[in-house]
């Protein structure tokens, strides 16, 4: 069987390339395929590809894929070229005989085990930090003081205007939305127990651990992922510092000192916009709004929102801390960890949130 | 262990996940060599000198330096040790929210928090002069060069006058010129303080300046250990071809052409 011979050009460019390429193959449907490459003058990367992979679809047709007089430069051109290797076979195993397994129980399984093993990373940690800045501290000077106070200004008191203005507003929409309803049946006095409670025990802590985790738990992530990456982590390690009392130890303390003092901010805030609200909208007094405000928020819920917002700063910390911690690659790897930090800060948060009403609750 | 054995690593394996990239690697400097680990881009390199300072844990194998059984895995980092060894890193890995001065402090300040701040500073500048320097007590390393910065992070290495030292890719990324005061300098401290030091690298005129014996890593593995001169007589191929600035092993010419080849 002699199949046509097809000429070739001088040179395969991308247009002869794509005018050509589909006739070629319909012409080597029938057997070989043999190309004249008497007129051709020039290898370039871009035919040597196209023709290596002519060859590799021929050959799996169990068809040759021929070149037809071909002249002696361009042969010995053609021996040196570089051509695509074809795809190891080397059973699945790369060159030190590690196995890979890209199965779906697989994957499911090692995502499954790379989430307890961050679970119990994150409560390595947290024993970490509650040990060495109790009992550790008579051991050894761990916790540093000046690191606690930057960390504090930086993580939590620079946060305090976002979170005034946001609570504020949150406080003003709740009390109008609440005072229109209200006033229908006359109950506009119940406006403040309303806007207190709500403030105190859900708005205000986790609305101030949301922005944190945002604002605060990201940036923590960053730097630290940061000095991950450039090694100044591995440096600490080889100079014998314990990365826990210079890098987790005040950013744990400064959100666990700061949180809770911003969601004392933040309700108070709310608190405040439901009293302009209250005064201006609704014609209350202002002291039958605090009376009625004293008599609604009791000890009991101050402490409620005071439990949450320290186990979510801790959540946030701790979070942020072991996400940078764990950063292994380069700067997209920081991109990726920044990320990951917010969404598993707040959704932990509002888990632990759901937790916290159902334990309040009975 | 012999007495001038500073370091032996006794069949290493080690690797990130559950890939393996070191297996068997036996590894003896005796006090006052000085060692390179060399071998081509991906080897292995980094990841011997990470297992070896308890960066990374080992899969198998054990590794002792300065007459002590190292053990990684434990709880507390053997902190003994690690005030007797110093670490240069690529990027010299100064932390970048303190100046050059309280870098190099750094170890000083961790290991003898009694010393007086004066004596300190007085230290901290010796160092960076023996560096050169002795300008940048005050800058942040963002003001540096990457050169300045590894010389940086030399003189943090050194502050504490270890017995050990491990310089990984001194020379990376850095001009002729000032690569070769970086070896300089490595030689002129072996020499007045006797550190014995493992360099991993692949810069040849750095290695040919300054090894007194190769390690050879070749995919995973020591393929050769010895001195220059020795591979360059009697060592394998691979070894030899890398040091004469040849691709041994490196196939560029792909599979063999497959076409069918016709004359008219």
């Amino acid at each position: 069987m002699t199949a046509r011979n097809i000429a070739l050009p001088e040179a395969i460019t991308a247009d002869w390339m794509s005018r050509e390429h589909a006739g070629i193959l319909a012409a080597s449907a029938g057997g070989d395929l043999r190309l004249d490459c008497a007129r051709l003058r020039r290898l370039d990367s871009l035919s040597l590809a196209w023709l290596a992979g002519l060859h590799a679809q021929m050959e799996s047709a169990g068809k040759r894929l021929v070149l037809v007089g071909i002249d002696a430069r361009l042969k010995s051109e053609l021996a040196k070229a570089t051509l695509p290797r074809k795809p190891g076979v080397s059973g699945g195993r790369d060159e030190m005989g590690n196995e890979r397994n890209e199965k779906l129980a697989y994957r499911v399984g090692e995502a499954a085990h790379a989430l307890g093993r961050e679970v119990r990373d994150l409560f390595v940690l947290l024993s970490e930090s509650l040990y060495w800045s109790s009992f550790g501290m008579f051991k050894k000077k761990t916790l540093l003081r000046e690191d606690t106070v930057i960390q504090m200004v930086r993580l939590g008191s620079n946060a305090l205007p976002i979170v005034l203005l946001l609570s504020t507003l949150i406080g003003f929409t709740l009390a109008l939305q609440s005072g229109i309803q209200l006033e229908k049946f006359g109950a506009t006095v119940f406006l403040a127990s309303g806007i207190g409670i709500s403030m105190v025990t859900e708005i205000g802590p986790v609305m101030t651990a949301v922005i944190l985790a945002g604002r605060s738990g990201s940036a923590v992530t960053a730097e630290i992922s940061t000095m991950v990456v450039q090694e100044e982590v591995g440096a600490l390690h080889a100079m014998a510092a314990n990365p826990i009392h210079f890098l987790v130890l005040p950013r744990f303390w400064a959100m666990s000192l700061t949180l809770p003092l911003l969601t004392v901010c933040s309700a108070v805030g709310g608190i405040a916009a439901g009293l302009v609200v209250g005064v201006f909208f609704f014609r209350l007094s202002p002291a039958s709004y605090l009376n009625e405000l004293k008599g609604a928020v009791t000890i009991n819920f101050i402490g409620q929102a005071l439990i949450k917002s320290l186990t979510f700063a801790w959540i946030i910390a701790l979070v942020s801390i072991q996400k940078g911690l764990n950063v292994r690659g380069g700067a997209d790897a920081v991109g990726k960890a920044t990320t990951s930090c917010v969404v598993t800060c707040i959704f932990s948060i509002i888990l632990a949130d759901a937790v916290f009403s159902f334990i309040f609750y009975y | 262990m012999s007495d001038d054995t500073k370091l032996r690593v006794t069949g290493l394996r080690a690797g990130y996940g559950g890939r393996v990239v070191l297996e068997d690697v036996n590894l003896s400097v005796a006090a006052g060599e000085i060692r390179v680990v060399l071998g081509a881009s991906g080897c292995g390199k980094s990841t011997l000198l990470k297992n070896i300072i308890g960066l990374e844990r080992p899969l198998a194998g054990s590794i002792s330096m300065l007459d002590t059984e190292v053990d990684w895995s434990a709880g507390n980092p053997p902190l003994a040790l690690l005030q007797r060894m110093g670490v240069l890193f690529q990027g010299g890995a100064l932390l970048s929210a303190l100046t050059v001065g309280e870098n190099v402090a750094l170890p000083l300040r961790l290991h003898q928090p009694g010393l007086p701040a004066d004596v300190v500073e007085a230290l901290v500048r010796m160092k960076l002069t023996q560096v050169k320097l002795d300008g940048s007590y005050d800058k942040l390393p963002n003001e540096l060069s990457g050169g300045m910065r590894k010389r940086a992070g030399l003189a943090r290495a050194i502050v504490t006058d270890p017995e050990l030292l491990f310089c990984d890719e001194p020379s990376a990324g850095l001009d002729p010129v000032t690569s070769r005061e970086l070896d300089d300098l490595l030689l002129g401290l072996r020499d007045s303080l006797g550190i014995t030091m493992v360099v991993v690298t692949h810069e040849l005129d750095s290695i040919r300046a300054i090894a007194d014996r190769l390690t050879f890593l070749s995919q995973g593995k020591v393929l050769y250990d010895g001195t220059w001169d020795e591979a360059q007589k009697s060592g394998p191929e691979e070894v030899k071809a890398f040091l004469a600035r040849k691709s041994g092993t490196a196939d560029l010419s792909g599979d063999p052409v497959p076409f069918h080849l016709e004359e008219i």
